[in-house]
């Protein structure tokens, strides 16, 4: 008897929808945007520009980016004898203790007698330096031929006065 | 118009008559079944409704300006499939509701890579032949069958060794086709979707904070992942996200597909340090913020050409490179 009672909707079927499958009208939906800020990215040396971000700050200063980060930079002394201090274990040491344990200081202490010659080595190395970057953008091609006289060939001929002096 | 008019009644009266002498033939049979009525019998406008129309006139008598639905077209709401007659302009056309204006900004990547990168690129990717010379021939992308059994007559030509799919050909690279960034894929699994809903918007926040653009739900058959789709610029990612990662080595050397799509992923910790995030960092459930899956899509053909472009672009690589 149960069949013969009709099931009860919980709605009356809409009349004006078709109940064979057909072709339905497909929404075009407006693409939705999130809204963007111009934002002053300044990067760790300095250097800046803007962009289109989500992020309302007007102006994003970056601690820690490819500027200041031994990875990107494998050439920079600087970078590498950075010391990391992200606990803050170093800080509070040196609060404590004072500075005259730090490494360089020890080694301030070391070479303080002979500070001279000291100098005159980082004043060497500078000039090394300039004559690496030389010898790459002059001689880039001619590496294999020069191997091994790449660095400092210059500086040789330079303190061989007029270059007939020889060939070293 | 007006020339056109007179020939259409003429033929009119042409077809009229040769289907009177039709059914002089003895084809009365046939002119039962086919409808005699045409479009293309129906008479042209008379010579009276020519001489009245004239929309200019009509134009200059009006005294107030249509209602503005009568100027300005409106694409419709709905597409009724390709044979409805009011069918939607292309989504390039300002009309189109699937219309996107922009790009309203040179991003500074862009910029870097017409001025520098793509030159440098060139100069890196470039094989030169000197005029009346040409490239050796390069060898069958297909192997052929060696003939010891019988059964290798008019078979198909074996696949490469290693694996059955043709590796994509390496044109040369000249200044048209310099590989170039296509789109980035950002996208994100989610396994715990299929449990809590809330995953699935936080990652969606999260991916449209770092993308600038929303992002699709696909549903798999037993979990949920959201994906999200950008042609964007990877700046922040490199200049800000990957190096505040400790012990970054870099992307994986043996990353890609082997036809230029390069990818990497970012674990939740590495997503919440995205400037866009970090900002607004409490309003997203920590627990809830997503590792992502990061693909660059470049017009490179192969993953050494793309791996250089995007070296250049700025994102270190480690390990033994495979191409």
């Amino acid at each position: 008897m149960s069949l013969s009672i009709p099931l009860r909707r919980a709605s009356p079927p809409n009349p004006s929808i078709p109940r064979i499958q057909c072709r339905h009208a497909t929404l075009i939906r407006r693409p939705k945007r999130p809204y963007t800020f111009t934002q002053l990215v300044t990067l760790s040396d300095g250097s800046t520009y803007t962009q289109r971000t989500t992020s309302p700050a007007p102006v994003y200063k970056s601690t820690k980016d490819t500027r200041n980060t031994p990875l990107w930079n494998p050439s920079s002394q600087k970078l590498l004898n950075m010391e990391s201090d992200d606990s803050g274990k170093l800080r509070a040491f040196r609060d404590k203790f004072g500075r005259g344990w730090d490494a360089s200081r020890m080694q301030e202490r070391d070479e303080d007698v002979d500070r001279e010659e000291g100098e005159a080595e980082v004043e060497g190395r500078g000039e090394m330096e300039e004559d690496n970057l030389m010898d790459l953008i002059s001689g880039y091609g001619q590496e294999a031929e020069e191997k091994g006289e790449a660095a400092g060939s210059r500086k040789a001929k330079e303190r061989s006065g007029k270059g007939k002096g020889g060939e070293r | 118009m007006l020339q056109a008019a007179p020939w259409r009644r003429k033929s009119y009266q042409c077809l009229y008559s040769t289907r009177k002498t039709s059914t002089f033939n003895g084809m009365t049979e046939l002119s039962e079944d086919v409808v005699p009525e045409s479009s293309l019998q129906v008479p042209g406008p008379s010579e009276e409704h020519i001489q009245r129309f004239n929309p200019i006139a009509r134009s200059k008598r009006r005294r107030s300006q249509l209602p503005p639905s009568r100027y300005q077209f409106r694409p419709p709401r709905y597409y009724r499939g390709p044979l409805h007659p009011h069918q939607p302009p292309p989504p390039s056309s300002p009309a189109s509701r699937l219309f996107v204006p922009g790009p309203f900004s040179l991003p500074r990547l862009e910029q870097t890579y017409h001025s520098t990168l793509a030159p440098d690129l060139l100069t890196l990717m470039y094989t030169h032949h000197p005029p009346g010379t040409l490239p050796g021939p390069s060898g069958p992308r297909l192997r052929s069958w060696d003939g010891s059994s019988p059964y290798h007559k008019n078979r198909p030509l074996r696949a490469p060794r290693g694996s059955p799919v043709l590796p994509l050909l390496r044109r040369p690279i000249t200044f048209k086709n310099i590989p170039r960034l296509e789109k980035i894929h950002v996208h994100s699994f989610l396994k715990d979707a299929g449990v809590d809903m809330q995953y699935l918007h936080v990652a969606g926040m999260v991916l449209q904070a770092i993308t600038n653009a929303r992002a699709k739900v696909f549903k798999a058959k037993h979990s949920i992942a959201n994906f999200h789709l950008r042609k964007g610029n990877p700046c922040a990612v490199v200049e800000v996200v990957m190096p505040r990662i400790k012990e970054y080595k870099g992307v994986s050397g043996r990353s890609g597909d082997s036809s230029g799509d390069i990818g990497w992923g970012f674990s939740p910790e590495i997503v919440g340090a995205f400037p866009e995030v970090e900002i607004n960092y409490d309003a997203y459930p920590p627990r809830m913020i997503p590792g992502i899956d990061i693909v660059c899509c470049t017009t490179a053909t192969n993953d050494k050409d793309a791996r250089l472009l995007l070296s250049s672009m700025g994102v270190p690589f480690y390990g033994k490179h495979i191409n």
